[in-house]
């Protein structure tokens, strides 16, 4: 799977290629107008992240080049928060999905997946680890055939794990994946504690290996080393 | 304060028109009298003096050299002599004659006529050889006075008519010479900021108004321009502190997963990481602050609730029951609100994650609307902070440094901007927040 970030701070860029290329992809980036647009009508790619807030050009004028040149490939936004006008905009111009500032790159790679299935680039419909098997389409997690009893929550939670294996994902993270910012933090962790208790007994109960564990009282890790 | 008691324009300019008018009709009018009585003393006496030649001819006492024939001469009057309009009456005994002329008005009876008319009397003396007479000659002056009498009876109509004309004209065209004036005020009424939209040109020729509609316009151009600084300020804000802001959150990140990190070095990690979530979700939220300060959410729209506040309440029913709380709902299908979906929104789960985070089993959360209002509320211990401060910025309940202390003051300043208002009560035990439209509006 080909994604190209388009964003102007290095730092930032890098972080996300690292986190992505660990994930799977291969990543290309542009941190200028100029060179995204050159890199877009030069190449194909699956998934392109988009900064609005590039120095050199209206990130939303890219849109419009990208759907032309390959309307197939996937569009994902990075607005500043509460940026309703450009997101609305950049929806309406193409863009899949949308993304603010700060996000967790954890939550990058779950959206990118999500546009990926949805443009029908990922002919995986399944996440399969050891023992565990999770049914993208019909939402269902079996162990070895077994159909494991999770409350949507508990699955999401188990997806988002699997996707982002063996990686640490912090409370915040995972309550901003599951929550928005629906409720208070500090409830939300209570909330995480709570799901991970009972996701981790109900796979242990069906014979699955303990996979999750908690990391420094920050987070936690799916972990296939044991 | 009192309110001053104002005034038309055109009302003052038509009062101080007419008094200054009333003015130069009342001194017309006394100067033209004036005249007139000068005129009919002139007269008169010229008309005195042919009967007072014709009756010292009478008594002999003519000057001669003036006579084309001498007349015999008569003999002189002993008794009163009346004739029209005049009367000679002999004296038999002398009197001062330094007195004389003297004048008088009187009345005339005209029995004929069965009238009353005023005259005015000359009684002179006229010594003669034998005797002195005192000679009294009436001249009517009714019709010359009359006439003087007109001058002011013509003028009093004639200063009614014009004061009446003047005041009925302005009444009449104030609206038309006031027709650009109200335009413009109008356009300046109905002008909003942020909309890009040019101020309407007002067409007209009056200096003033050509003068205030520049004005307004320069004006309007200063205020745009410093609202859009404002604007891509608070735009510029967001992206240039949220970038470095990501960066570091990754960089944590990726130390939390790095297996030589020590558990020692967990603490620091741990403190840095949740500091960074904090200045991150103050930075959004202070900017979105700012924004709806600004005015930047005008997408107003008509939103019937009932959907909404279903859709918030079963996010958060889960994390609810987790805490035992019950949410009780009351849902009025008809209630509405005017408002950008997006603050809606932000103050639906503001209210419903207050309700959650500060909520005590002691009894349920309740969300209602009714036609007209929404209400939130959840049990809990009294506030242990100043109820008038409940709305302002960085203010929360004691709670942990975790919570930003701006939902509420977010709410509110929606609230504000939105004809709406946000009121708390602590009622049995239970923390109450309503929603209501403040301009007679649906809510």
């Amino acid at each position: 799977m080909k994604v190209l970030i388009i964003e102007d701070n290095d730092q930032l860029v890098q972080d996300i290629e690292r986190f992505l290329t660990s994930n799977g992809f291969v990543v290309e980036t542009a941190t200028t107008f100029s060179e995204a647009e050159m890199k877009v009508h030069v190449y194909d790619y699956d998934c392109t992240i988009l900064d609005l807030g590039l120095p050199d050009g209206n990130g939303l004028d890219l849109i419009s080049e990208i759907k032309e040149e390959d309307p197939e490939t996937g569009i994902i936004i990075l607005t500043a928060r509460d940026a309703v006008d450009e997101k609305v905009r950049g929806l309406d111009l193409g863009a899949d999905d949308y993304m603010t500032k700060p996000f967790h790159p954890a939550e990058l790679n779950a959206r990118i997946r999500s546009v990926l299935r949805r443009n029908k680039f990922d002919r995986t419909n399944t996440l399969e680890v050891e023992e565990l098997q999770v049914d993208l389409l019909a939402n269902e997690a079996f162990i070895r055939e077994k159909r494991l009893d999770l409350t949507r929550k508990e699955y999401d939670m188990l997806v988002y794990f699997m996707q982002n294996m063996n990686r640490v994902l912090t409370k915040e993270n995972i309550a901003e994946h599951l929550w928005g910012d629906h409720i208070d933090q500090a409830d939300s962790f209570d909330f995480i504690y709570n799901h991970i208790k009972n996701l981790r007994k109900k796979i242990t109960d069906s014979g699955g290996k303990n996979y999750i564990q908690a990391k420094y009282g920050m987070g936690y890790i799916f972990s296939t080393k044991h | 304060m009192a309110k001053k008691r104002t005034f038309k324009l055109l009302s003052k300019t038509t009062l101080i028109y007419l008094i200054f008018t009333f003015i130069a009709f009342y001194i017309s009018a006394v100067i033209l009298t004036n005249e007139a009585d000068e005129y009919i003393d002139n007269t008169v006496e010229h008309q005195f003096s042919r009967v007072q030649h014709y009756t010292e001819h009478l008594l002999g006492v003519a000057d001669h050299e003036h006579d084309d024939k001498i007349t015999e001469r008569e003999e002189l009057p002993t008794e009163r002599v009346e004739k029209r309009g005049l009367t000679i009456i002999p004296l038999y005994s002398d009197v001062d004659t330094s007195r004389y002329p003297v004048y008088s008005d009187t009345l005339i009876e005209f029995q004929d006529l069965d009238e009353v008319h005023r005259a005015r009397k000359k009684t002179i003396i006229i010594p003669t050889d034998a005797r002195m007479y005192r000679v009294e000659i009436f001249r009517p002056i009714e019709d010359m006075l009359k006439l003087r009498d007109d001058i002011f009876g013509a003028l009093i109509p004639a200063f009614i008519a014009l004061a009446l004309g003047v005041v009925g004209f302005n009444y009449l065209m104030s609206g038309y010479f006031f027709r650009a004036y109200n335009k413009i005020l109008d356009a300046m009424r109905t002008y909003k900021i942020g909309e890009k939209k040019e101020l309407p040109t007002v067409k007209t020729n009056t200096t003033e108004f050509v003068r205030m509609q520049d004005l307004f316009r320069r004006m309007i151009h200063r205020i745009e321009d410093d609202y859009q600084h404002l604007k891509e300020y608070t735009e510029n804000m967001a992206h240039e502190i949220q970038t470095p802001l990501a960066v570091i959150r990754n960089k944590i990140e990726h130390l939390i997963g790095d297996e030589h990190v020590m558990e020692s070095h967990a603490v620091s990690i741990k403190t840095i990481y949740s500091e960074t979530n904090h200045l991150s979700k103050l930075g959004n939220t202070l900017n979105l602050l700012t924004k709806i300060e600004n005015n930047e959410f005008r997408d107003v729209q008509k939103i019937k609730t009932e959907h909404l506040l279903e859709k918030h309440i079963s996010a958060i029913s889960e994390l609810a029951r987790l805490k035992g709380l019950e949410i009780r709902k009351e849902l009025n299908p008809d209630h509405t609100v005017h408002l950008d979906p997006f603050l809606m929104d932000i103050v639906i789960k503001n209210l419903l994650r207050n309700a959650v985070s500060y909520g005590s089993d002691a009894g349920p959360i309740q969300v209602s609307t009714t036609e007209k209002s929404l209400e939130v509320s959840n049990a809990g211990e009294p506030l242990d902070i100043q109820q008038d401060k409940l709305f302002e910025r960085f203010v929360s309940n004691g709670k942990s440094n975790d919570s930003l202390g701006l939902g509420l003051a977010l709410v509110k300043k929606i609230c504000d901007s939105n004809n709406l208002d946000v009121k708390y009560r602590y009622d049995y035990g239970r923390h109450i927040f309503i929603v209501e439209s403040t301009n007679g509006r649906m809510l």
